[in-house]
């Protein structure tokens, strides 16, 4: 009975991990990449390139699978990381500008939310809105340019410290890794979980069987938004600065993640685990590519087509098992 | 389905692990690896560098092998420390690195150091005391070229106006700076505007360039434009208003197609302009000489040349305006 439950919170994520395997199968070819690509050092790397779109992911997947999406977290990832940089050039203590931090990001989303929930609109055209106000916004803060603080604790969140070898990883590997750890258990063992895969499957049933909607979705989307913020510090301090035109296009990356993850734009599916290993093939793909020499050109092209090749095969492979 | 996934990967990651890592051919030692990162790869300026780089490899008969790679998309800073961390995971033996910014740069540059990777700095500043060499043009010098040659133009007297690049844009600061610094030894020359800004593009500089000469058209005498866009944008703006061809004296920052026209036909009076393909081959070839265990300066200057409309079809100042590319480039 146990092991079968497990299985059961595993299986919607066995297709992103075949995905990955392939990907991993497919820069294992060649000798000379092989050797480098599969070293500590390089893992390490590739962690570290993930986690900003990871924890993004993990906001996403919860607005997915609610059956909506939010077009807003590049630019909130932007403006947070901003807000952050803003915060310690004003010598606010690191703990208290995390907390800020993560309350701007909840902020937006809350805004998000409630548009969304009393204004009856459609979550594509509030969240493109609020896609140019926060960009907007953090190019005001910023006054256009970028913001740097002098050197401070927040910048060791993402310094790959001992760069030759897998340990230590940065904290904000850990961090995403116990965050993704925290929010798989939320959507699979808690009403709250069981809740947002019930709005996104149907949600006037999910209104009729008493479940406050709205309320819901204004908590779904600042609790996204808070994701984005955490995304947002991660940014600033892999680049040390806030920049206010970082991120561009990050809400798509973050997209194909969940969507290469099992979810399905329609909603009411979707999987934590299966998110985070689409972030982890997107970065795959980016570090093997950028590793082979190919021209920038060539990896836009392929990671664009194995974005539309995993989740069709994920689709083939739930219409065969008659899912 | 599951089991295979983890098995696979497991198998796969084994696989990598217990593979030989030395790749040098018996007998022959391996090519010394050389990455070179610019700020993006479309612009004409950086398919100079890249011509710059190859040239140096080309002339090492094989000794130094040039991989070129710029940021996914240009103008972000991600990306390009992305770039950075995967050269470094390649283990190349040193990196060229052309900075987006001169902070967001520090730690990856800082990092590869660690992991016994020397990094060379090319064109922008970068504010780290990590690297081996900082190989760019003076811009300081470029812009008291260009102040003194304008006041020479202006006989030494008359009014004059500075239109400036972007607020926080190292290189055309200095320029500004230098060109300020040269016109205080011609006390007759009065500046009559130097506080507005072209922008990032041709259009926003033409937009500039119009509105200065709509409050300044009739009494301005002399114009310095810190790169190339603001120059064309100006260029345009003082045809319109009949006021081109020398009756206004322009002098601007960097040769491109458009530039070196108005040049020709006597629009613009001369051109500071910059030798990016050297820029690229003292990069790689600063690199190779630390490399090997040599001496090199903390700065290099690649140098700055004032391009008039009598001095360009000069044997020296050719190249400058039409670069060779296509001898080196592939």
């Amino acid at each position: 009975m146990k092991a079968e439950r497990r299985w059961r919170s595993w299986r919607p994520a066995a297709g992103p991990l075949f995905g990955l395997a392939a990907v991993l199968a497919l820069f294992a070819v060649d000798p000379e990449l092989r050797a480098i690509f599969f070293s500590g050092s390089n893992a390490k790397l590739v962690l570290t390139q993930t986690v900003i779109v990871a924890v993004g992911a993990l906001g996403m997947t919860l607005v997915i699978v609610s059956g909506g999406i939010d077009l807003s977290a590049g630019s909130v990832v932007a403006l947070t990381g901003v807000v952050a940089a803003s915060l310690l050039v004003a010598a606010v203590p690191p703990v208290l500008v995390v907390i800020l931090t993560l309350a701007a990001g909840a902020l937006i989303g809350f805004v998000n939310g409630s548009i969304i929930a009393w204004g009856r609109m459609i979550p594509f055209i509030v969240t493109l809105g609020m896609m140019g106000v926060a960009r907007g916004l953090a190019k005001w803060l910023g006054n256009n340019q970028t913001v740097n603080p002098a050197d401070n604790s927040l910048n060791l969140l993402m310094e790959p410290r001992q760069p030759l070898q897998f340990f230590p990883l940065p904290p904000g590997v850990w961090l995403a890794a116990g965050l993704a750890a925290a929010m798989a258990v939320v959507m699979s063992r808690t009403i709250f979980g069981r809740q947002v895969f019930a709005i996104g499957s149907n949600e006037e049933a999910a209104r009729l069987c008493g479940i406050p909607v709205r309320r819901r979705k204004i908590a779904i989307y600042a609790l996204a938004g808070l994701f984005f913020g955490m995304s947002g510090l991660l940014q600033y301090s892999r680049l040390t600065q806030g920049d206010p035109t970082v991120a561009f296009g990050l809400e798509l990356e973050i997209i194909a993640a969940v969507v290469i993850g099992g979810a399905s734009l329609n909603g009411g599916s979707g999987s934590i685990v299966g998110s985070v290993i689409g972030a982890l093939i997107m970065a795959v793909l980016k570090s093997g590519s950028g590793q082979l020499n190919w021209p920038t050109y060539m990896q836009e092209i392929v990671i664009g087509a194995v974005i539309v090749l995993a989740v069709g095969l994920d689709r083939l492979r739930e219409w065969r098992t008659g899912r | 389905m599951k089991h295979y996934g983890w098995l696979l990967l497991a198998a796969l990651w084994a696989a990598g692990c217990g593979a030989p890592v030395d790749e040098a051919a018996e007998g022959e030692p391996a090519a010394l690896r050389i990455a070179v990162i610019p700020k993006g790869t479309t612009h004409e300026f950086w398919r100079s560098v890249e011509a710059g780089a190859r040239k140096a490899e080309q002339e090492s008969g094989g000794r130094i092998r040039v991989f070129w790679k710029g940021p996914l998309r240009e103008d972000d800073r991600d990306q390009q420390i992305q770039v950075v961390e995967q050269f470094m995971a390649q283990r190349v033996a040193g990196i060229v690195l052309a900075p987006l910014d001169s902070q967001a740069l520090v730690r990856p540059v800082a990092t590869a150091r660690k992991a016994g990777i020397p990094t060379v700095i090319i064109d922008s500043g970068l504010q780290s005391d990590q690297l081996v060499s900082f190989v760019a043009t003076d811009n300081f010098k470029g812009g008291e070229m260009a102040g003194t040659y304008l006041a020479e133009l202006m006989g030494g007297k008359g009014q004059a106006i500075l239109l400036r690049y972007a607020v926080g844009s190292a290189s055309t600061e200095q320029r500004e700076a230098g060109f300020l610094n040269a016109l205080q030894a011609w006390p007759e020359i009065r500046l009559i505007s130097s506080d507005q800004y072209a922008g990032p593009t041709r259009e926003t500089a033409y937009q500039a360039s119009q509105n200065l000469l709509h409050r300044f058209g009739r009494e301005v005498e002399g114009i310095f434009c810190v790169n190339e866009n603001s120059t064309i944008g100006m260029t345009k703006a003082l045809r319109e208003i009949g006021r081109a061809a020398g009756q206004v004296k322009l002098v601007g920052f960097d040769a491109g197609s458009q530039s070196i026209k108005d040049l020709k036909n006597g629009d613009v009076q001369g051109l500071i302009v910059q030798d990016p393909l050297r820029m690229g081959y003292e990069g790689v070839k600063t690199l190779v000489r630390y490399l090997d265990g040599g001496v090199v300066d903390e700065r290099i200057d690649t140098g700055v040349t004032l391009v008039t409309e009598s001095n360009l079809e000069d044997p020296d100042v050719r190249p400058l305006l039409y670069p060779p590319l296509e001898r080196y480039l592939p």
